[in-house]
């Protein structure tokens, strides 16, 4: 039977719309869905604008009659990510992961992460936009 | 009796000297000086040259006689942080503006810290962060250069 193929390449301007419905459902699943602010105007304009304020990868799914979708696919995207991270230079890949999401805990373990929190105590912080503003005096 | 002065302003490559000292100091506070890697040269190829890695804001002070040191400077630093625009790397205009403003697209402010730390976690709950790992359970994960070697096949 014949595997499902997966191609990981640089995100284009047309990907935008797909791009806020991965989003959203991820915010769905991590029960943070209010916390989604962005628009798919906001992503295209800050993504393939003059100045590129991200860069993103995207998997493409096309999978074979009968095969299950997503085998291995969070690997793939990881290493493509540490291979263009690498490319330009990166030390370093950092990512934040909820304490109840033991399966993407698990992955990113056995991909060689380390969780800094547990092992030496680090919180992640966060200034909204709002608080900016008021520190900006604006 | 005259305040001691406070100046915020972006770095220069001079700086990079008393950054790397600065980076060490931090680290050693931290318990964690087996973890600085940077060199000065590296500072300077990554901050100053065609494509900067990084943005970098200092502080110099110019103490009046008799008065103690660090009053408030942790609160400017981290107001002028909030003005300046985000992204992996300035642009090349980035260097010739004065003022670079929230308007131009930061949403969000983030940093660690570690739990330990109560002097700095208050300080930035005070000028209005909050604690995800705290409130929501983010754990904060970090893969090394040789794992990302390895990932990568390289």
């Amino acid at each position: 039977m014949a595997m499902a193929s997966v191609r990981i390449r640089q995100a284009e301007e047309g990907d935008c719309g797909n791009i806020l419905k991965l989003i959203r459902e991820l915010a769905e699943y991590e029960k943070l869905s209010d916390q989604v602010k962005i628009s798919e105007e906001a992503l295209r304009a800050d993504g393939f604008g003059e100045n590129p304020f991200y860069c993103c990868l995207v998997a493409e799914l096309l999978p074979a009659p009968g095969e299950p979708q997503g085998q291995g696919i969070g690997s793939k995207i990881i290493k493509k990510v540490a291979e263009v991270a690498l490319e330009r230079g990166c030390s370093q890949l950092r990512l934040t992961v909820l304490d109840w999401n033991k399966g993407a805990m698990d992955l990113y373990k056995a991909l060689g992460a380390r969780d800094l929190t547990e092992a030496e105590g680090w919180h992640s912080f966060r200034f909204e936009e709002e608080a900016m503003r008021e520190l900006a005096g604006k």
